[in-house]
């Protein structure tokens, strides 16, 4: 009995103990007011200014810098010399890469929420960590569209000849969720020794997939293509999250496709920026911005699907099912190396 | 070398420093950053190799972007040139009926462009558009696609592209004097030879200037060949402006809008040279008002009156759509249906409402105003030098300089500033410029370099010598004369380019983007944001919203600097009456 007393007291001395030393984790962490400058592409529809309000009741003074994710790579790239920012947000898997590559972060050990995160979306090597998951998935307008007449893979837009001329392909090879498509194909055949790593029959495929497309309209978005009268197009790229808003706004109905192989995620994460003067804090940040209070306000409040396990239940039902379906397998460091010479490539020969 | 001593004894302090200050302005903000970003984009593997020129001539698609806006450029030069005449004559020259509206009308092109306008257009001709819809009811069968294509571009681009028309030719008609006129007539020339012969040599100057402009608008034609150019006419420029976002495929954009840009310098050149031959001053020294003409044939007033009224609605629909539909959301601009029980004023409380949404304008007004009156004030100076020492290598050498960011686009120029001055350089004073307020400045002024320099030239070589020659005759100093005589007859024309620049700013994305201040966002970037289509489905309602919104502001610039010049024609109508 003196012994179990004994063991009990001291297991509960070292609790104690552990409790008094350990700091505070997650949402309880609060800043010291020095201002971190953040970047991110994912600021927009008032994202940023309620991230500032919310950090500041936390005693956090974050100035945010918000562009397209292109522009925000760019401009850590040309910055690199002298940065600016302390810690960027948002992103995708391709541009976190590239920035790895190119020495413009640095690793740091994972904050107590990255246990929490969906298995596989890390980065390895601890240089980002993902907050919120976007699937990139092939839609059609289900009213004029059966299921039966889908496609039930990107391969059947170029290998089924009814399908031909009636998906639309972008035109600029920029934006995120267009090379998300791209690597999603072409890394089908990689080859290490066809031209730019893709094998021959990858780069047929590629160019049927562009030859028997749709053209986008500049400055109308697929939504509006497919309702437009006297548009042929009927299906095309889209976001998770842009599926729910999107059939909200246009009143239509999305058919979702669901390829064996799965689809591509985006990843949004969390990375320092390397030469930062601001560390600590930003460590401090990182901690509480992805916990899962924080991701599961940010999910209600702006639909987005949280990376955090523990926060899912915030994100909207759809939204949650079309995150669901499985991941395809994409070695992202092999396109984030190649996509800009793909995207050219593409550009220059395959384009209409 | 003893010329150069004879030169460099007539050096004074005064023109020694400006002299420096031009060279170090041109060398830190112009040509050390391009040289340095040329450097970089071809140089990129340690060595220069051919493969991006090889790249290129394999590309189909390359090839023919490049034939097609080598193809756009002369004829648009001539397609605008004959509509912005003729919008002069209607609105300055002849007695047309109700001129003022119809001169209204024309300018609408003065606040709004790019995507919107073609948009705009696209409400009427394009598939379901008004006169689509209109054709389709006539003849069965209408093709709902007719507008696309080459034919569509130049059209769209025809009539869009005459902003410069209606400033500086119609500046220019000013100054045609009518005691000439008068006298022709007088001597029995038909209205047709005085228009030939007396009137359009007095444009001549200011026809030269715009038509380079409307070349250089052809050869980076961007928003109408992707708009209503369809599969079939595409031109380069959305090329390059792909590339030059794209990290690896710099060395193209930069390849593709070298050939432009030389082309732009080829013309520019011979242009320049033309000019120097001529000198097409009217020769009267005490001008007279030009009083409007009466067409004589009553046919062909009829005509005239039929033509300025058709141009006056193709001006003015797209603007009144696009202010329609801003009302409207993203569905109803989708399907083109304007239901006006569906109007509400939803969208405009969505941008008003956002406190966040106010600052950018204050911003961009600010940057904007600024650049317009710094690049205004190094243009002017420029321009006197090169008045003053004609044809000297110093004079060419500043011209050109100035010329040089047409040579590459916008994108390149922000990431060329970006690049260089992320570290410290003795040259810029040992300062870190990126990240700062200040190199949006310099970016903004930078780009509005070129086109200040060209219309202001042309201010220039307008100048009668004779009234400069009174003044020194009169014992007038130098800078006297300059502020007396000269500033103030080139001063309408200094505004009214101030004022283009503004405008053109006011909305810019390009250079923002990189440059901007994280505390200080721009209203371009800010559009961009508010409108992203990933994050608001409503986006393109909202686009049109910061379009009308942007009008606005533009329409009230014009106001204040042509308003004034209106007054003065109503005082001036006062006293003679």
């Amino acid at each position: 009995m003196k012994k179990l007393v004994a063991l009990l007291v001291g297991i509960s001395m070292i609790f104690c103990a552990a409790l008094a030393l350990a700091e505070a984790t997650g949402a309880d962490v609060k800043g010291t007011g020095e201002t971190l400058t953040i970047y991110t592409n994912s600021g927009d529809s008032g994202r940023s200014d309620w991230l500032k309000e919310r950090a500041a009741q936390d005693g956090f003074d974050v100035v945010i810098l918000e562009e397209g994710a292109g522009a925000v790579q760019q401009r850590l790239i040309g910055e690199a010399a002298n940065p600016i920012a302390d810690v960027v947000y948002g992103l995708n898997a391709i541009i976190w890469n590239d920035l790895i590559a190119r020495d413009i972060l640095v690793p740091y050990d994972a904050p107590s929420w990255a246990s929490e995160v969906s298995e596989g979306l890390n980065d390895p090597d601890g240089y980002y960590y993902a907050i919120v998951k976007q699937a990139i998935l092939l839609v059609y307008d289900s009213n004029q569209v059966s299921a039966e007449e889908a496609p039930k893979d990107w391969t059947d837009l170029w290998e089924n000849e009814a399908l031909h001329g009636k998906y639309r392909v972008e035109t600029s090879l920029t934006g995120g969720t267009t090379r998300n498509v791209i690597a999603g194909i072409l890394c089908r055949y990689l080859d290490e020794n066809g031209e730019l790593g893709v094998s021959d029959e990858g780069w047929a495929a590629i160019e049927a997939f562009f030859q028997n497309g749709v053209p986008a309209e500049s400055g109308v978005n697929l939504y509006q293509e497919m309702i437009a009268p006297n548009k042929p197009t009927l299906m095309g790229q889209m976001w998770s999250s842009g599926v729910v808003q999107y059939d909200a706004e246009y009143g239509t109905t999305s058919g979702i496709v669901v390829p064996e192989v799965g689809v591509p995620y985006a990843v949004e994460g969390i990375g320092i920026i390397n030469g930062t003067k601001k560390m600590d804090e930003a460590l401090r940040f990182i901690e509480w911005f992805g916990s899962a209070q924080i991701q599961g306000e940010w999910a209600e409040r702006f639909g987005t699907m949280p990376a955090n396990e523990l926060a899912a239940d915030k994100a909207d039902a759809t939204q949650r099912e079309l995150c669901s379906i499985p991941t395809q397998d994409i070695d992202w460091a092999v396109v984030a190396e190649n996509i800009d010479d793909w995207c050219e490539k593409i550009t220059l020969e395959y384009m209409q | 070398m003893k010329k150069f001593k004879e030169r460099l004894g007539r050096l004074t302090p005064g023109k020694a420093v400006i002299g420096l200050l031009f060279t170090w302005f041109i060398l830190t903000c112009i040509v050390i950053p391009v040289v340095n970003l040329l450097g970089t984009v071809f140089f990129a593997d340690g060595g220069f190799s051919l493969e991006p020129i090889q790249k290129l001539l394999r590309s189909k698609k390359a090839m023919s972007s490049l034939k097609n806006s080598f193809i756009l450029a002369p004829t648009l030069s001539i397609t605008v040139g004959f509509v912005g005449i003729s919008l002069v004559l209607i609105t300055e020259y002849f007695d047309v009926k109700g001129a003022n509206i119809l001169r209204l009308g024309y300018m609408t092109t003065l606040i709004y462009g790019g995507i919107i306008l073609v948009s705009g257009y696209k409400f009427i001709y394009g598939a379901n558009g008004f006169l689509t819809n209109i054709l389709a009811g006539i003849f069965p069968g209408f093709n709902q696609n007719w507008f696309q294509g080459f034919w569509a571009v130049l059209f769209v681009m025809t009539f869009s592209c005459t902003s410069n028309h209606m400033i500086f030719l119609r500046n220019a008609m000013r100054s045609v004097d009518f005691q000439t006129v008068e006298a022709a007539r007088n001597m029995g020339a038909s209205q047709f030879t005085i228009l030939r012969r007396v009137v359009l040599p007095v444009l001549l100057p200011s026809l030269f200037a715009v038509t380079i402009l409307t070349f250089i608008t052809g050869l980076s034609a961007m928003s109408a060949p992707l708009l209503v150019g369809g599969t079939g006419f595409q031109t380069i420029n959305p090329m390059i402006k792909t590339f030059a976002d794209t990290q690896n495929s710099k060395d193209l954009a930069a390849l593709l809008s070298l050939v432009l840009g030389i082309a732009t310098m080829i013309l520019l050149f011979i242009m320049t040279q033309i000019e120097k031959k001529g000198h097409y001053m009217s020769v009267s020294k005490v001008k007279t008002k030009i009083v409007k003409q009466k067409i004589t044939n009553p046919v062909v007033n009829v005509l005239v009156h039929v033509y300025a009224y058709v141009l006056f609605a193709i001006y003015v629909l797209p603007v009144i759509l696009i202010v329609l539909f801003s009302f409207t959301s993203s569905k109803n601009i989708a399907t083109r249906t304007l239901d006006f029980s569906s109007f509400s004023l939803e969208n405009y409380r969505y941008l008003l409402s956002n406190t966040s949404n106010y600052k950018p304008f204050v911003v961009s007004i600010v940057y904007s105003a600024l650049a317009a009156v710094v690049v205004g004030a190094i243009v002017v100076a420029a321009c006197r030098i090169i008045q003053k020492s004609k044809n000297s290598l110093s004079s060419g050498l500043l011209e050109y300089s100035l010329m040089i960011p047409w040579l590459l686009p916008t994108t390149l120029i922000a990431l060329a500033l970006m690049m260089l001055y992320n570290q410290r350089h003795w040259y810029m004073f040992n300062q870190v410029l990126t990240g700062t307020m200040v190199i949006l400045l310099i970016g903004y002024v930078v780009i509005k370099l070129p086109f200040t320099m060209r219309m202001t030239k042309a201010a220039f070589f307008g100048l009668d010598n004779a009234l400069e020659d009174a003044s020194h005759n009169l014992g007038a100093g130098e800078w006297y004369t300059f502020r007396r005589v000269i500033f103030p007859s080139i001063l309408p024309t200094v505004m009214a380019i101030a004022a283009l620049n503004f405008n053109g700013l006011l909305g810019d994305y390009d250079m923002s983007i990189f440059l901007y201040h994280p505390l200080n966002k721009t209203l371009g970037v800010q559009i961009k944001s508010l409108t992203d289509e990933s994050t608001n489905p409503n986006n393109t309602a909202l686009t049109f919203v910061y379009a009308v919104l942007l009008m606005i502001i533009s329409a009230i610039v014009l106001y204040l600097v042509y308003g004034r010049g209106s007054q003065d024609n109503t005082t001036s109508k006062l006293t003679k009456g």
